[in-house]
């Protein structure tokens, strides 16, 4: 009897230290080591980032969220949840007007503010770190618990997980070297900070840029022809054909035209869809090397 | 003999720009590069990016700081700067309205920045004349922050709606580069530019007169008013280029006349070309070593020259002062 | 014939449309080797006058001429040979030396590029000399006394070879001897080299003392001119400056003393 009360006192008072394992705990940490105060499973939920709202719908917490950023572009059915406007510096007027038991963000440095006006209000806020494939199993556990989806989300974690790993072991040595351009002027590169250069390394190629360390930066065209990638690949919908640029023919892979646009939102953070993400590229790759 | 050490100085940027570059090439293979006695990749990057890229730095450089020179006199004033005359704000205006309405084609950036800064410089400039045809600089340096401040603000709220991503590749533009460079670019500003710069070495002697105040320079002969035209416009055509082909670059038009002035003196004549050259020596110094400081990632130009500019022109001022 | 320098008859000038006049009916001839003063109080028209000679202004009726051609057919420069002008105010933007200012004077004569030969700074070295500055050729001109200054621009104003001078209250903030050298300096320039000097001036009795002729204007008009004998007056005085004053003579001038209030006679 005074085992199995000690037992249940245990059991209470293990998600006072540091709660990670409980369901619909109050007292569990987000990625910038904020309190997130919620006491049970969160109703109404505002995602202001469009990896936490595709995130919120594969884990089966569609139906909670009332509110969206105006880029929250997947899956479909997120269109019909109305939108706050912007996920950085948000409008915190029309964040709080719907309500929300528990708002989500993305974890940056201009959001401080944010999170301590909402605190003021009393409302939960959880801030998720994003950036690298890695960073998904944590923030979908955290996501099921907080809005009662645990047995869905611990389930996908474990899939995401196991599936990420054998991918990794899987990697074979580099076929193709690609660069990763975002903008032309100055060009812009995709670097080791961002998930896309393990998304390129697991569908067989390497960024010639992975020695850089943030998600991107500022390059010259000579760095690029110097570094020699077999081809380019173009993100963002405004980047203009590089082909017909005089100071870019110097570049192997412009002048015999390897140049290919990778489009689609799966490209533009970590999701579910990374896998096909990574086999849709794989095939890519392989048909603009034939050319 | 200054003239000598000048020119000598300016051509061993050039080489020296040509010579260094992330590509990690060897002075000497450079060079060899250079006379096309190297591998085809080595001989593109050294004549098709390096060369143009240190040529078209020098134009603009040069040209930013003749323009500066030309301003400071007309405006009687040593504070002032090129991006003065509200040019800047506009140019950035056009840019970011480029950007914003995914303008496609290489030339669409620099285009939409020179109408913006034209557009702005053509509204300082009306509203400068007062009484008829008369330039009074006064306003026109006040009308260049206020019309500079509105550009400005309409910038920052294009940028407010578009996406993040957007908004950061166009402020990287703005900051300036020569990342663009080509030979094209080169043909096609020096081309432009030769008409301004004569307009404004063949001004030289009514800008001395001008030193003395508008009255007495009319009195010892000068059309005052027309001068005022030709400078402005002529100053203000070759700012707008150069923002439209390296984004916004500063200092280089204010700092580079002082100090060709503590040097050679204020006589136009010799003020403008040396300033010509010393603003083109370093402005390719300044690219020279925003491409290696922190290579592969590529510093924009306008930083490295704010960067030097400021105690530069802080040990200028203390020396007015004086 | 060509000593008459300026020749001004009739000269009306409006403002705006609806103004009274800052210049009303003035005749005002400059020949060779004569100094004439302009006096007169404050807003008497003496600045507008002098721009409606120089053809700065154009007059609403009148004429001016400048070596028997209308002021307004000359080309800028070459009436700078002629007239040289000293403004009230005068303040380099930037740094200059005094013999780079001096040679600024030359402008009028130079080429398009203004490269000064030797012609030029040699009558750069004969005006510096002339005016008594040589010695400060090399200093700033921002270091110069006031009357240093004055005479610097004299020299300028000479260095353009000119045959006339037009001096716009040359002595405004200098202490006595340096305003009586500056008198003295242009007076010879008149006399002895024979050059035209019009000086407008607050002080009425230097002017008489040094000037061939006096005009002096009020509220636009001249309310005498000629001679110092017939314009140094009790009744002219008095009705153009508006206050008391006693006229003696000094030597063969006539000069006025102002009249304290415990002095006017009942």
């Amino acid at each position: 009897m005074r085992f199995r009360l000690l037992g249940a006192m245990l059991a209470l008072a293990l998600p006072a230290c540091g709660g990670r394992t409980t369901p619909s705990s109050g007292t569990s940490l987000d990625d910038v080591g904020h309190r997130i105060a919620l006491t049970q499973p969160a109703r109404r939920v505002v995602s202001l980032s469009p990896s936490t709202t595709e995130l919120l719908f594969a884990i089966g917490a569609g139906p909670a969220l009332v509110g969206r950023t105006r880029w929250c572009d997947y899956p479909p059915d997120a269109a019909s949840v109305p939108s706050v406007g912007d996920g950085l510096d948000p409008n915190v007027e029309l964040v709080v007007s719907r309500r929300p038991d528990l708002v989500v963000l993305y974890a940056s440095a201009g959001n401080q503010s944010v999170i301590a006006r909402l605190d003021a209000l009393g409302i939960a806020s959880a801030s998720l770190k994003l950036d690298r494939l890695d960073d998904l199993p944590r923030a979908t556990r955290l996501l099921g618990r907080l809005t009662g989806t645990s047995p869905r989300a611990d389930s996908l974690a474990a899939w995401y997980q196991t599936r990420l790993d054998s991918a990794r072991s899987a990697r074979a040595a580099p076929v193709r070297r690609v660069a990763l351009v975002v903008w032309d002027n100055p060009p812009i590169v995709i670097g080791a900070g961002s998930f896309l250069t393990e998304v390129v390394a697991l569908a067989g190629a390497r960024n010639v840029f992975d020695d850089v360390a943030q998600p991107s930066a500022p390059t010259g065209i000579e760095t690029i022809t110097a570094r020699d990638p077999d081809m380019i690949l173009l993100l963002g919908d405004s980047v203009p054909s590089l082909g017909r640029r005089p100071e870019w023919r110097s570049v192997r892979a412009v002048r015999e035209r390897r140049v290919m646009p990778l489009k689609g939102s799966e490209f533009e953070r970590p999701s579910f869809r990374v896998f096909d993400a990574i086999r849709s590229l794989r095939a890519s790759l392989a048909a603009v090397a034939q050319r | 003999m200054k003239w000598l050490a000048l020119a000598l100085v300016a051509v061993t940027a050039l080489v020296a720009a040509v010579m260094v570059g992330p590509a990690g090439y060897s002075a000497l293979e450079s060079l060899r590069a250079l006379a096309g006695r190297a591998d085809p990749a080595t001989v593109a990057i050294v004549r098709d990016l390096r060369v143009p890229r240190a040529l078209l730095a020098f134009l603009v450089g040069g040209s930013l700081a003749v323009a500066g020179a030309a301003l400071q006199a007309l405006v009687r004033n040593p504070l002032a700067d090129p991006y003065l005359l509200g040019l800047s704000g506009g140019a950035g205006l056009g840019a970011v309205g480029a950007i914003a309405l995914h303008l496609g084609g290489a030339w669409a950036l620099p285009a939409c920045a020179f109408l913006g800064a034209l557009l702005a410089v053509a509204l300082v400039y009306r509203l400068a004349l007062v009484t008829g045809s008369i330039l009074d600089a006064r306003v026109l340096l006040l009308g260049g922050v206020v019309v500079g401040a509105f550009a400005a603000s309409l910038m920052a709220a294009i940028m407010v709606v578009s996406p993040a991503a957007e908004l950061r590749n166009a402020l990287l533009w703005l900051l300036g580069g020569f990342g663009n460079a080509s030979w094209q670019a080169v043909l096609v500003f020096g081309a432009y530019a030769v008409l301004p710069l004569a307009a404004l070495y063949l001004a030289s002697r009514p800008l001395d007169l001008l030193t003395l105040g508008e009255e007495p320079a009319r009195y010892l002969g000068a059309d005052v008013e027309r001068v005022k035209r030709l400078v402005y416009v002529a100053a203000s055509l070759l700012t707008a280029a150069a923002v439209a082909v390296s984004g916004i670059i500063g200092f280089v038009g204010l700092v580079v006349p002082h100090a060709i002035r503590l040097l050679w003196g204020h006589l136009h004549r010799s003020l403008l070309p040396a300033a010509f050259l010393l603003g083109g020596t370093l402005l390719v110094a300044a690219d020279a070593l925003a491409r290696t400081v922190i290579a592969p990632v590529e510093l924009p130009v306008g930083v490295v020259t704010s960067l030097v500019g400021v105690p530069v022109f802080v040990l200028l001022v203390r020396r007015w002062t004086r | 014939m060509d000593s008459l320098i300026l020749d001004a008859r009739g000269l009306l000038f409006r403002y705006g449309p609806g103004d009274a006049p800052a210049v009303d009916g003035v005749d005002l001839t400059l020949a060779q080797g004569e100094l004439v003063a302009i006096v007169g109080p404050n807003g008497s028209g003496k600045t507008t006058l002098l721009r409606l000679l120089l053809g700065v202004l154009a007059p609403e009726r009148g004429e001016v001429a400048v070596l028997g051609r209308r002021v307004g057919a000359w080309d800028r420069r070459h009436l700078a040979r002629v007239i040289a002008v000293m403004v009230q105010r005068e303040e380099p933007a930037f740094p200059l030396r005094v013999r780079e200012a001096v040679m600024l004077g030359r402008y009028p004569h130079l080429g398009p590029l203004g490269a000064p030969r030797a012609a030029d700074h040699a009558a750069v070295d004969r005006a510096l000399s002339r005016c008594d500055v040589a010695e400060l050729a090399q200093r700033w001109t921002a270091s110069l006394s006031g009357g240093e200054w004055q005479r610097a621009r004299i020299a300028r104003a000479l260095a353009q070879e000119p045959r006339a001078l037009v001096l716009d209250e040359p002595t405004a903030n200098l202490d006595l001897g340096h305003e009586m050298q500056l008198f003295e300096l242009v007076a010879e320039l008149a006399h002895q080299d024979g050059l035209a000097a019009l000086v407008v001036t607050h002080h009425l009795n230097l002017a008489a003392r040094y000037a061939d002729r006096v005009l002096v204007l009020h509220q636009g008009r001249v309310a005498a001119a000629g001679p110092a004998g017939l314009v140094i007056r009790r009744d002219v005085l008095e009705a153009v400056f508006g206050w008391p004053v006693d006229v003696s003579r000094w030597r063969d001038t006539p000069q006025f003393t102002p009249l304290k209030r415990s002095e006017i006679n009942p």
